[in-house]
């Protein structure tokens, strides 16, 4: 209501007075008379849109990338005429890698700025987080970075890659590879205990015997398995131990690692590995939390051959990743927002996530006529299509995403050489006791 | 880069050959543009002699340097590239078959972008038909490496018919490790054979060569019965014992390392705080200083730096060095952080320790708040990512012991913490300056009073504390991260080292630095855990301290008098 006060206002100011005055108040009116009052902003020309990640703290390194990315393609649909006519109007939030804080500035953003939608988090906690307070307020939030499923909220769309669009297609790769022998190794945190519990069904069910998965087991009092693999707490710096273990491990041939260790832990961790003689030839490692992004931050020499697999690479052979690619430097160079950095920029994985989002949204709302949540969820289910950078994408009943599953082999220059495609993975989240074992 | 050499190799061969090369360029030129059926690709390829032409051949192909070209009505031509980059990125391509250039439609030589371009795929089919070619190759390498992983690679392949192969080189073959190793592979490849009687005798071998490769297989055939699997839970048995006597080994060496960089890491702390009472919380950014020293040489020996701190502008030069000169840079870094730490130490000293020297708590305080500015400096000139230091060639390696592998680095860091602290003792003990420094730390005022100019002991001890923190920061930043909050993860260790060790005493720190390193190490041996081992120490650490407030070897020291 202010919104709209305010934009009357601001236009009698201008020229055209009365013409302008008379224009304005009609469509106030129409408002006011409860046409489309719906939960989103609604403003006389712009639309509310949330963006929620971490611009400083731990994660801001890598979520600021995700705002960047946002606000890039905002205006990209904004020039293009924007949304059913309206133009959007980010509001930016900083989370502050303080997940309290996140479900805080959810609040605000659903209730003071009435924003239609909210793209944003990256850590699992934060999404946990933050849930209540959409469900309270009927919000919703397209959450983009890879997680460990188990979930499956009416106001969440989850263009994340789910368990099954990164970890099970990593190991059929592997297992593809003739590989026998797996050693899970993580972060001690929700994702990679939860993705390694669901691998290690998938493997026994693969008919990979118990004993060919390495890093150990904790079961609790009925004997059932409750943490499997290798965890280290962020910050750890001492992997001698767990290569030396790995060494041993891998001694016989046909082993891999998989590797949910997160952020700058993995610097040490290659570096050992290297220096211990371990080589993708002789004991690849896929890691599933190492993006292009990320790579920024890390030897790139010590990864050359190891292994990835994400939704997409910025080594997507297709012209609308180059479009993407080449539209999103020019704006990058061109931008004037505070804090963002120019040089050295590459695209990964939950960036386009994040980008694909916003289109699909976009498309909801066209179809459903209205940003109204229920009716653009009601879109979103019923199976919309964009053509993103890593190819199609579908939305799902389930609010999840089907899309083409990529495995890439690290290059020195922090890029990823594309091994194998898996076309149109439809996006599962509950995994965890589906695969039976042999 | 080693593709770069293939194919410069390679490119250099056709060059010479020009356009008469025929045999294996032209097979494999036909091999390749059999796409997708990798079994005549495979029946191709085996048909040729392992020339060292082949060699390269199959090597590039394998690593991606074949590249397949649309030709005209949907045929496909496969070409190489010339490994000389223009200036715009494009490479002149010439034609695997004949090594004649490729020519454009109007004629002229071809320069194409090799990331336009599709290289030749391979399966993993092929990729393993091409490497037991390679592998067999390998076999007489000069390489001794070479040689070795040959031989690992084909022991694990488990094909009788390599057995001659190996056998003729285990009687030409002179280096001890590749003898044991080909011993192994013929072991392990007697294993699949159809006679009990030599699967009995390759399980003895293979349990006294202590063959951790083969567990894999011999559990497999141990599952049976009869006398096969009797002979291999023999063996597994003996190569248990092998493998417990190893790690029991590697946890030592371990342990010595993370004892030797906890060492490194508090050795300069053991100055400041041991010797000179002065809690310097900011002791973990001098560790970061010499990091970074150590990232800013590294830059300016390979690609330059470009750093813009508070919107001013700096570029460093770039001396462009490539080979052993860059590899050497790691040298020169050394004594550059130990000075620019000892600087920034100097600097720290004149500006906010001096006047706190008989106020412990303050300068707590201040030099946290120092510890906050300085990190925010490092974010705002660095920016808040890690930075990347590669570690030079000659600390990248590893030797293996009868299955214990000493990485290069960890020697490295146990015998750079040897000699500085056998040249800190030097200094302390042996010099005029280490006299002054004793005599100051033991009795300030007596020390004044027979002329000792105590303000510049002070001085010049509190740099030569933070000069070996700059050490310690050169040498973590060969196995650990380079950020901004680099000081923070090792502050904590340094001080837990030193107040273990007794405050004051250098010897002491030594004492708990390596004790620390081994309980740590052997717990998480024993407990397979990482974090366990780690909490276990803290809290036999905080129980010791109940015992034993003042450390390990108590000493007198100016403030803990008072």
């Amino acid at each position: 209501m202010a919104d709209l006060l305010a934009a009357i206002f601001d236009q009698v100011h201008t020229r055209n007075l009365s013409m302008k005055v008379l224009n304005n108040s009609a469509k106030a009116l129409l408002a006011l008379t409860g046409m489309v009052f719906t939960h989103s902003a609604f403003a006389a020309d712009t639309v509310k849109v949330g963006v929620l990640h971490s611009l400083s703290g731990t994660m801001a390194i890598s979520e600021t990338s995700l705002r960047d990315v946002l606000l890039y393609t905002f205006d990209e649909i904004n020039a293009k005429g924007g949304v059913m006519g309206k133009k959007i109007e980010p509001v930016v939030v900083d989370g502050a890698s303080n997940w309290p804080l996140f479900a805080e500035k959810a609040k605000q953003l659903l209730e003071k700025d009435k924003a239609a939608v909210v793209f944003g988090c990256w850590t699992s906690v934060s999404r946990k987080s933050v849930l209540p307070v959409f469900e309270k307020n009927n919000g919703l939030l397209f959450y983009p970075v890879q997680y460990e499923g188990e979930e499956e909220s009416k106001n969440v769309f989850y263009t994340a890659e789910a368990v099954n669009q990164q970890a099970t297609p990593a190991v059929d790769y592997m297992l593809g590879k003739k590989k026998e022998k797996f050693y899970l190794l993580g972060s001690d945190y929700v994702y990679p205990q939860t993705t390694n519990l669901v691998l290690l069904e998938y493997l026994l069910s693969k008919g990979v015997p118990i004993e060919n998965i390495g890093g150990g087991f904790k079961k609790d009092a009925s004997g059932k398995i409750i943490s499997a693999g290798k965890y280290t707490p962020f910050g750890h710096t001492d992997y001698q131990q767990i290569v030396a273990e790995i060494k041993q491990f891998s001694a016989g041939g046909k082993a891999c690692v998989i590797n949910t260790l997160n952020g700058d832990t993995n610097v040490p961790f290659f570096k050992e590995y290297a220096a211990a003689g371990l080589t993708a030839e002789s004991c690849p490692v896929v890691s599933f939390s190492i993006s292009e992004d990320e790579f920024r931050a890390l030897p790139a020499k010590q990864l050359v051959g190891q292994l990835g697999c994400w939704t997409y690479f910025q080594s997507v052979k297709s012209d609308a990743n180059k479009k993407f690619i080449s539209s999103f430097q020019t704006w990058l160079k061109d931008t004037k927002v505070d804090g963002v950095k120019k040089e050295g920029r590459v695209t990964c994985s939950p960036m386009v996530l994040s980008y694909d989002g916003v289109y699909l949204w976009k498309a909801a709302v066209e179809k459903a006529g209205s940003f109204d949540v229920d009716k653009v969820r009601e879109a979103l289910k019923g199976g919309l299509s964009f053509d993103g950078p890593g190819g199609k994408v579908t939305t799902q009943k389930n609010m999840h995403l089907t899309k083409n599953v990529f495995i890439g082999e690290t290059k020195a220059d922090g890029q990823f050489k594309i091994l194998k495609e898996y076309k149109d993975v439809f996006g599962e989240p509950w995994l965890k006791g589906t695969f039976k074992a042999k | 880069m080693i593709r770069a050499c293939l194919s410069l190799v390679f490119f250099l061969a056709l060059e010479l050959s020009g356009a008469v090369a025929a045999g294996p360029a032209e097979v494999v030129a036909k091999a390749v543009l059999l796409e997708d059926k990798s079994e005549e690709q495979i029946a191709l390829i085996k048909e040729l002699d392992p020339t060292p032409e082949l060699i390269s051949l199959l090597t590039l192909w394998k690593e991606g340097g074949i590249f397949l070209l649309e030709g005209p009505s949907n045929t496909k031509i496969p070409v190489v590239l010339d490994p000389l980059k223009g200036t715009d990125d494009k490479q002149a391509a010439k034609l695997l078959a004949t090594g004649l250039p490729h020519t454009d439609s109007d004629g002229k030589p071809a320069r194409l972008i090799a990331s336009d371009l599709n290289a030749a795929e391979t399966d993993s089919d092929l990729r393993t038909a091409m490497k037991s070619i390679l592998d067999l190759a390998g076999l007489a390498a000069d390489d001794r490496s070479a040689r070795l992983q040959a031989v690992e690679t084909l022991g694990m392949e488990q094909d009788p018919s390599r057995l001659p192969a190996l056998r003729g080189r285990l009687e030409k073959e002179t280096d001890e490790e590749v003898r044991h190793t080909i011993r192994e592979a013929i072991a392990l490849t007697e294993l699949k054979s159809s006679d009990p009687a030599a699967v009995v005798i390759a399980c003895r071998t293979l349990g006294e060569l202590g063959s951790i490769r083969s567990q894999d297989a011999l559990k497999a055939i141990a599952k049976d019965s009869g006398p096969t699997a009797k002979a291999a839970q023999e063996a597994l048995r003996k190569i248990e014992l092998h493998l417990q006597a190893a790690n029991t080994w590697g946890t030592i060496f371990r342990g010595l390392s993370l004892g030797s960089v906890l060492l490194v890491a508090a050795l300069g702390l053991a100055v400041t705080f041991g010797l000179m009472g002065v809690i310097n919380m900011a002791h973990g950014e001098m560790i970061a200083v010499g990091a970074y020293t150590t990232y800013v040489v590294q830059c300016i020996f390979g690609p330059g730096l470009e750093l813009s701190p508070f919107g001013i502008h700096i570029t460093l030069p770039s001396l462009k060095t490539s080979g052993w000169i860059y590899d050497s840079y790691f040298l020169v870094a050394i004594p550059l952080s130990f000075l620019t730490a000892a600087l920034a130490g100097i600097a720290l000293e004149r500006t906010v320790i001096r006047f706190l020297y008989r106020r412990p708590l303050e300068s707590l305080l201040a030099t946290w708040g120092v510890s906050l500015v300085v990190q925010q400096l490092f974010r705002l000139t660095f920016g808040a990512n890690n930075v990347q230091v590669a570690s030079p060639r000659w600390l990248s390696g590893h030797w293996t012991f009868s299955d214990v592998s000493l990485g290069w680095n960890r020697v490295f860091v146990i015998c750079f913490a040897a000699a500085i602290v056998a040249g800190v003792f030097l200094l302390l003990a042996r010099t005029p300056l280490g006299l002054l420094i004793r005599a100051v730390m033991q009795n300030r005022s007596m020390a004044a009073c027979m002329g000792v100019r105590t303000e510049r002991v002070n001085l010049l001890t509190f740099g030569l504390g933070s000069g070996l923190a700059g050490l310690a920061g050169a040498f973590l930043s060969q196995i650990g991260n380079v950020g901004p909050s680099l000081g923070q993860s090792y502050i904590v260790d340094a001080f837990m080292t030193v107040v273990v060790g007794g405050v004051g005493s250098l010897f002491g720190t030594i004492f708990s630095a390596l004790g620390i390193g081994m309980v740590d190490q052997s717990l998480q041996q024993i407990l397979g855990n990482p974090v366990l081992g780690k909490i276990l120490v803290l809290a036999g650490i905080i129980l010791f301290l109940q015992w034993r407030p003042a450390g390990l070897f108590v000493s007198r020291s100016r403030s803990l008098e008072n």
